[in-house]
């Protein structure tokens, strides 16, 4: 009988420990709440740490997978946006932006290349809402509020450095296999 | 602490001192100046979302900004460098007035009676493509070729409106049109017959076996089906069953089937079913 109680004490430790090891899968698992996407310690132009929140989405209900899509292609989309800041390569912006935002953005490189500039944008931490998102899913609205410490550089020499607050709205909309930026606008305030 | 304060309140970040002043608001498109204080050279940088340049300047005198170079709405980082260090100052580029509506409709295609079936999605831009994101009340309309028409004003809401209507009971074209102020932006959605409705079979006897045709295919509302439509007739005898598939040509579909004894037509088109046609032997 001794060993037989010995080995389903065993055997209940066992299921116990399955349950305290496991809890934590089950719980990232079925956790419902904003998603975040990004590494979290971030050198420079590493992934972006993106936290979307989809809760206000509407009129259209965002489903879970076209959430992570969205935060994923977002995060890379200001990857390698600060990648053409910082290394004034207007060709890295090719891959996530499109229309104006491509063109603007493009644009303020060139300048800033022009001038003898370029920028830097660390430790970047997002944290966006979903605001829209249309009725035919052809369309989303974010609201980003972006954590950063930018620095803007004359030849090596830094000229400016702060730890900045920016807030843009964002609108992406689907392309063949990936969300792309069509406006990227920065506000003072949402 | 008052300093603070007040660069705090005009929304300035001031790296050292305060020999930068940007304008507190400024609409895109609108030239401005930046005033400058001190004495000496200095050098002048514009970082902004669509234009970025450099400059040599004379401290104390102001800084004009010309229309391309504030055209383009959000945050403008302005830095100057004189022999002191450099010091800069922020500040915010808002969208003028709605110029263009960047207008999403869909379908292009919609069956008739159809429950919130067509859909608006409009962004009003000004004339340099910035998202307007102050409210503007956005008028959508939706014609029909017949003459009915519905009128919904929005309010634009973090720079978009939208809006739901069911498709009419008729067939044809019906105009989606969204406008703000003297500005509109029309689509067409073209409003087609739903499935067939109490679609029904005729038939008769001729030399060959048995000709049957339907009665004009029209949907509950009584608009044609488009030609096309394929209507599927099923012959029963007690030799087996044969089917034939028929596209709606002229508002009618016909088929013969080679049967001599007594048969049992029966026509179906997409999920409806039509009558059972009982014909005699030879």
């Amino acid at each position: 009988m001794r060993p037989h109680f010995a080995l389903a004490r065993i055997s209940s430790w066992s299921a116990l420990s399955k349950i305290f090891i496991l809890s934590p899968v089950f719980i990232a698992f079925f956790w419902c709440g904003p998603r975040t996407v990004g590494a979290d310690s971030m050198p420079a132009n590493s992934l972006p740490q993106v936290q979307l929140d989809a809760r206000n989405a509407g009129p259209r209900t965002l489903e879970n997978l076209t959430q992570q899509n969205i935060g994923r292609h977002y995060a890379n989309a200001w990857q390698n946006l600060a990648a053409a800041f910082e290394h004034n390569a207007p060709t890295s912006l090719s891959d996530y932006f499109v229309g104006a935002a491509r063109e603007q953005l493009g644009q303020a490189v060139a300048d800033q290349q022009k001038a003898g500039l370029h920028s830097r944008y660390r430790d970047q931490r997002h944290k966006v809402d979903v605001v829209f998102y249309a009725p035919e899913g052809d369309i989303v609205e974010l609201h980003d509020s972006v954590e950063c410490d930018f620095e803007v550089f004359e030849g090596e020499k830094s000229i400016h450095h702060e730890p900045a607050v920016l807030r843009y709205v964002v609108l992406m909309t689907p392309s063949a296999d990936r969300w792309v930026i069509r406006q990227l606008q920065a506000v003072s305030q949402f | 602490m008052l300093v603070l304060l007040s660069a705090g309140l005009t929304g300035v970040c001031l790296a050292q001192g305060a020999d930068l002043r940007p304008p507190a608001a400024l609409t895109a498109g609108q030239p401005t100046v930046i005033a400058t204080s001190g004495s000496g050279e200095a050098s002048f940088y514009l970082l902004g979302p669509g234009h970025t340049f450099r400059k040599q300047v004379h401290l104390g005198q102001e800084i004009p900004l010309g229309i391309d170079q504030v055209r383009t709405a959000g945050r403008y980082l302005a830095i100057l460098c004189s022999a002191n260090g450099c010091r800069s100052a922020l500040f915010y580029v808002t969208p003028a007035s709605p110029a263009s509506l960047s207008f999403l409709a869909h379908p292009s295609r919609v069956p008739v009676k159809q429950l919130d079936a067509i859909s608006g999605v409009a962004f009003p831009y000004d004339k340099f493509h910035n998202l307007v994101l102050a409210p503007v009340t956005i008028d959508f309309q939706l014609k029909s070729s017949v003459g009915d028409s519905i009128s919904r004003p929005t309010t634009t809401q973090n720079g978009v409106a939208w809006f739901r209507a069911n498709s009419s009971n008729q067939a044809g074209t019906a105009q989606l049109v969204a406008a703000v102020g003297d500005l509109s932006v029309r689509r067409v959605v073209q409003q087609v017959a739903s499935d067939p409705c109490n679609l029904r079979v005729k038939g008769q006897r001729t030399a060959k076996g048995i000709l049957v045709e339907t009665e004009p295919v029209r949907d509950c509302s009584g608009n044609p089906v488009p030609d096309g439509t394929v209507v599927t007739f099923t012959e029963t005898d007690p030799a087996g069953k044969s089917t034939v598939d028929m596209p709606i040509k002229q508002g009618v579909a016909r088929a013969q089937f080679l049967a001599a004894g007594p048969a049992i037509i029966s026509v179906a088109s997409g999920v409806v079913m039509g009558n059972q046609l009982q014909l005699g032997g030879q």
